[in-house]
């Protein structure tokens, strides 16, 4: 479109200049200039620009983005005019996707192609896929703090911080994800791929206490209302709220309301689920009391262990049974693995017994006597016993049936105190009886046999042999940890780590892992998975689980105040002594509207109850978009052909900026 | 007939006396079941009865044919297997392995060997083979891809032989209980429970009996006189394990009664999960809403344990003085505010937990215990049956707060089981009330335990019923007995 010129050069038709920036030029490069008028359409454009630009590359993913009014021009058919585009616009001619570093709940940074032109909640849905969480509906994309909380940090840096590439990788076109040697396919193109996807659904098994102590803590609500303040817009795009290439990102499970969580197809999900809920616990953002700590650290211990030998690839087969051909080849390995029929009759029909001289205490009320030497024989679950080995035969001393009693470790490892204490009901109360034994393998067996026996089973059970190893191990990390300076290797790391910063200073060592171990014998025949859900479970459970928390000031009152935002209710709390002072439920809830003039979000309930307030610590559209959030969550239905009402989503959350 | 009556005894007994022989010359220190000749009378253990014999004259016909048809069962597998048994040794220890609270199943066979009866022929003739096992036929292995050699082939079909017999073996131990329950119009029911019945069979059995309305408030009711306290067994739980906690001589009393309180919080989930403080109590609302609160409660990934927290009594170790505290109540148990401490998780000590312990209610503790209200619960480890310092006694200052704490910690110690529990006895309420109205209908047959049932007809006069009761009644147990797996569905 050559038009006509005056003699000062300047063209007398209805075209003009259009400067495009094109960062593949350099970024000293001038921007290119462009002869258009206003009913040329984007696409051609855009074809313009690659023509000029003579660069041979795969265009496909460019776009052009209006750098004044934040806006991709992505509808090619548009006319320039039908934009509004006019000589003062500045465009950039730049891809769609681009790379961020992302921190995952499990606090380690991966490179992954992010949507800069979608919505941010597609955005998501992106990379979950990529990263197979299903449900990317319930995470979202939150800014990392700003770099002043780094100066804190002192020493060594984290181990944290190694990334993994995942920015190359290539999705299947097709929507259903084959695996591939038990790993969704797209990971499994490489080693350093393979290491991605370890890491993503295998926990990670190298934490110490610094770890945990060199992460910023919440001390009080109002620092938890901080994070809340950082969330992106869900219905604009990254490349719209200012988020650069390369930029650190963190991706979040933001509403607490967990679909459908299913051990066959959520490997990574529940892992990284588990993840968060472990930092939560250990950062106190959701407080615990100190029992709840301990079952946390005990899980935590298990989940780590196991997860030393874990194979990500297995996962599937641990819980894959449903499968018929598995079930049986798994008989078939079953019936096969017995050597002979007469081992298969004893291991059915014989139960094991212990028979050693232990020293015994039965601790009364005015006697100082101290443990006395008996012979005692522990048969099924009853423990009898006898002044020395030759009255065996006659009548014991005592006998104590352990059926539903309390089983509690009392040990010493410098001191050489292996000691069970063990609380027996009788019709008449419990009596407490202290077994004591003389080294660690003998404490090992009788343990574990009291254990079993406390829950109605006999050493005759299959896990007698693990619980045996489980109550070894355990004693092993206590023998590693005192004084000793830390050593690399993980299991002499001891039991401070499990805990939050709090209990780390609560407890010593010796007194922390006897603790953990109590609570680790209800869960040591868990799986990996099951622990993590378990572990998921009990953070559910806690009374301050799934409440986010903004600083607002409600209408009509002087002083700031708490609102927590939960996934069936928001709560008023006082921000001084932190009590609740009144909740109200979502299913009582009749409209809620916005005033984006004077940032007020207004809600009215059932019985005419209304309740406005503004936002203090976080933008107005963030608390918005969080009780639309839950709202849009609450109608997903149970049916899972059908994929998600997106444009309701927007509706809910967007507010005036959707639109 | 007599003569193979007989004849079954005398092999019952032999092959008794043979296991004695083999249990002593195995030099067993536990207790042993006890050898059935002498000591009946110690070791008859039946719940509710001074003696065996009086237990056994409680029982209704119907409960005797059916308690000589299992017996009968019983023996002609232990003679099937004495024939097919490789070993004798493995037999006896097995046998040894019964607990010490064996004797109920000893009392069994007590019976049997003491008390004549004529019947037992034509159940014998009538028997047919016992049932090859179901859960024997499912998992067979794949067929192998080649034929196996012949000592495989053979080795193989022993380990299955082993197998089923030792499944048999189990089968035929299965411990049975005379129990004597009582009902509201002070009369009281004899029936058997055997050891897998759970609260849940047993009350099903029992509205066979009593042809009550069969909803979901009906409910077995232990009471212990001594302590005074009471609760209702949970649907799921096991009713020989809370049995046999109870001492021989207790006065401890099973009731079958109707009780609101039981599934109050699912018909009423508000009063539980939203009464702010004792405020907007027996607040209406609409099913919809209620159904929606359920759900969210006790349907997700974790069940959740209604908010609850205040001030309640507590009795103080062997005084009869009560002192009031701040409790919380977590998922994870009972916590309390300590002195000079805030309601925060991280200050709060830990009162109780809920594993080994079970709810009850006290009754008139203000005149026992001085109590300062009659609205008290206790906290107690079952097997506990006297006094003692390791019972706990709340008080609370009202009957609302004392029901929002009762279930509260039921909801904590058994999670979504109770909800479970709650959809079952609903089906079951509206199966029989489905049956009042369409009395001449037979209705599809949706389960297995209740195909039997179907046979009583509602609509039928007292006299009637009876004799009615005489014919189907007795199908149900032996149908119970035998066929009725462990229950859960």
């Amino acid at each position: 479109m050559a038009g006509l010129k005056t003699a000062s050069g300047d063209y007398i038709d209805a075209s003009w200049e259009l400067s495009v920036a094109v960062e593949e030029l350099g970024p000293e490069a001038e921007p290119l200039t462009l002869r258009v008028t206003g009913d040329v359409h984007i696409g051609g454009v855009m074809l313009q620009i690659v023509d000029k630009i003579k660069v041979k590359q795969n265009w496909s993913d460019h776009a052009l983005w209006w750098e004044q009014k934040k806006l991709w021009l992505l509808k090619t058919n548009w006319t320039l005019d039908k934009y509004g585009l006019q000589a003062d616009a500045r465009l950039r001619y730049t891809p769609q996707h681009k790379p961020v570093r992302l921190q995952l709940p499990n606090r380690r940074m991966i490179r992954v192609h992010a949507s800069f032109s979608e919505p941010v909640f597609r955005a998501v849905a992106g990379i979950c896929r990529v990263l197979t969480i299903r449900h990317a509906e319930e995470l979202s994309l939150l800014r990392a703090p700003e770099e002043k909380d780094k100066k804190k940090r002192k020493g060594p840096v984290l181990g944290t911080e190694d990334e993994f590439d995942l920015s190359g990788v290539v999705l299947p076109a097709s929507a259903e994800q084959q695996p591939f040697r038990g790993m969704p396919a797209h990971f499994s193109d490489s080693p350093a791929t393979e290491a991605c996807y370890r890491m993503l659904s295998v926990s990670w098994t190298g934490l110490t206490p610094e770890h945990v102590l060199k992460m910023p803590r919440p001390s009080n609500l109002m620092e938890k209302a901080q994070i809340n303040s950082r969330w992106l817009s869900s219905s604009r795009s990254l490349m719209q709220q200012d988020v650069r290439e390369n930029e650190q990102l963190w991706l979040r499970f933001k509403y607490y309301n967990f679909f459908d969580l299913e051990p066959k197809y959520d490997a990574v999900r529940i892992t990284q689920l588990y993840e968060q809920a472990r930092w939560a616990v250990l950062l106190e953002e959701t407080e615990s009391t100190e029992e709840e700590m301990m079952v946390f650290a005990a899980l935590q211990y298990h989940i780590n262990k196991l997860s030393l030998s874990a194979d990500p690839t297995e996962t599937a087969g641990e819980q894959g049974m449903d499968d018929l051909d598995s079930a049986l080849s798994n008989l078939q390995v079953k019936l096969e693995g017995r050597t002979s029929t007469s081992d298969m009759l004893e291991n059915l029909t014989t139960i094991p017994e212990l028979k050693d001289y232990l020293r015994i205490f039965r601790p009364r009320k005015l006697t100082l006597k101290g443990y006395k030497q008996h012979w005692v024989v522990f048969k099924e679950t009853t423990i009898s016993y006898y002044k020395s080995r030759d009255e065996a035969l006659g009548e014991p001393v005592q006998q104590l049936n352990l059926k539903g009693c309390e089983v509690v470790p009392d040990v010493n490892i410098s001191g050489q105190k292996f000691c069970i204490r063990l609380l027996v009901p009788s019709p008449e109360g419990m009596s407490e009886v202290y077994l004591r034994c003389d080294d660690e393998q003998q404490y090992a067996r009788w343990m574990a046999g009291c254990r079993l026996a406390a829950k109605g089973r006999t050493m005759a059970d299959s896990t007698y042999q693990s619980e045996v190893q489980n109550i070894l191990s355990f004693l092993q990390l206590q023998r590693a940890s005192p004084d000793a300076p830390v050593a690399p290797d993980a299991e002499a790391m001891g039991t401070q780590w499990l805990v939050s910063p709090r209990y780390q200073k609560k407890f010593k060592p010796k007194q922390l892992t006897p603790r953990i171990l109590e609570a680790h014998q209800n869960v040591a025949q868990l799986s990996l998975t099951e622990a993590k859900m378990r572990f998921i479970q009990a953070w559910q459970s806690l009374p301050d689980f799934g409440i986010s928390y903004f600083v607002v000031r409600f209408k009509g009152s002087r002083k700031d105040e708490i609102l927590g935002i939960a996934n069936n209710r928001l709560i008023r709390i006082d921000l001084a002594v932190g009590d609740v002072v009144k909740t109200w439920r979502y299913s009582n809830m009749r409209q809620w509207n916005v005033n984006w003039d004077i940032r007020q979000v207004a809600i009215e309930f059932d019985e005419h109850i209304n309740v406005a307030f503004s936002s203090v610590s976080a933008g107005c559209n963030i608390v918005h978009e969080y009780i639309g959030g839950y709202i849009f969550l609450s109608t997903r239905s149970t049916d899972k052909g059908r994929g998600l009402d997106e444009e309701l989503f927007y509706k809910l959350t967007g507010g005036h900026e959707a639109l | 007939m007599e003569q193979t009556c007989d004849d079954i005894d005398e092999m019952f007994s032999n092959l008794l006396g043979e296991m004695d022989l083999l249990t002593q010359s195995l030099g067993v220190e536990t207790v042993q079941p006890p050898s059935p000749k002498e000591s009946n009378k110690e070791y008859n253990f039946t719940v509710g009865f001074k003696d065996l014999n009086e237990s056994l004259n409680a029982l209704e016909d119907n409960d005797l044919d059916a308690l000589m048809a299992d017996l009968v069962a019983d023996l002609t597998e232990v003679e099937q297997k004495t024939v097919q048994a490789q070993k004798t040794s493995h037999y006896s220890q097995s046998e040894v392995t019964q607990p010490s609270t064996g004797v109920c199943a000893a009392a069994a066979y007590d019976y049997k060997s003491n008390v004549p009866v004529t019947t037992t022929g034509c159940f014998e003739d009538d028997l047919p083979p016992p049932p090859p096992d179901p859960a024997f036929n499912l998992p067979l292995p794949p067929p192998p891809p080649e034929p196996l050699t012949q000592e495989e082939l053979e080795t193989q079909a022993k380990a299955d032989k082993i197998k089923l017999a030792l499944e048999k073996l189990k089968e035929a131990k299965v411990k049975k209980l005379v129990v004597k329950v009582h009902m509201n119009d002070n009369s009281t029911k004899s029936l058997m429970v055997d050891e897998r019945q759970v609260a849940r069979d047993v009350l099903d059995n029992l509205f066979e009996k009593t042809h009550c309305d069969c909803n979901v408030d009906w409910c077995l009711y232990e009471i212990y006189p001594e302590l005074q306290i009471e609760r209702f067994f949970e649907d799921h739980e096991n009713v020989i394990e809370i049995l046999s906690d109870w001492t021989r001589d207790s006065e401890n009393k099973v009731l079958f009664l109707e009780k609101n309180e039981k599934y109050a919080v699912f018909k009423n989930p508000q009063n539980f999960y939203l009464a702010n403080k004792g405020k907007n109590e027996g607040k209406e609302m609409n099913e919809k809403n209620k159904e929606f609160l359920l759900e969210e409660s006790f349907c997700g990934t974790s069940v959740i344990v209604p908010e609850l927290e205040g001030a309640l009594y507590l009795k103080e170790d062997g005084k009869k003085s009560w002192k009031r505290r701040y409790f919380l109540l977590r998922a994870s148990g009972i916590y309390y505010v300590p002195k000079g401490k805030t309601k925060t998780s991280r200050d709060l000590a830990c009162f109780i937990q809920f594993e080994n312990l079970n709810i009850y209610y006290g009754t008139q503790y203000k005149l026992k215990y001085k109590a300062p209200t009659d609205y008290c619960f206790v906290l107690k480890h079952p097997q506990i049956q006297k006094e003692s310092q390791y019972i706990k006694y709340l008080c609370c200052d009202n009957q609302g707060t004392l029901q929002q704490w009762v279930t509260g910690i039921r909801i904590a110690k058994y999670g979504k089981t109770l909800y479970d529990n709650y959809k079952r006895a609903v089906q079951r309420a509206s199966l029989a009330s489905g049956w009042a109205n369409l009395a001449t209908v037979k209705p599809a047959v949706t389960s297995g335990s209740s195909l039997t049932v179907g046979k009583i007809e509602p609509a039928v006069s007292m006299g009637q019923e009876l004799l009615l009761q005489g014919v189907c009644v007795w199908g149900v147990s032996l149908c119970n007995s035998h066929k009725h797996g462990p229950a859960t569905p």
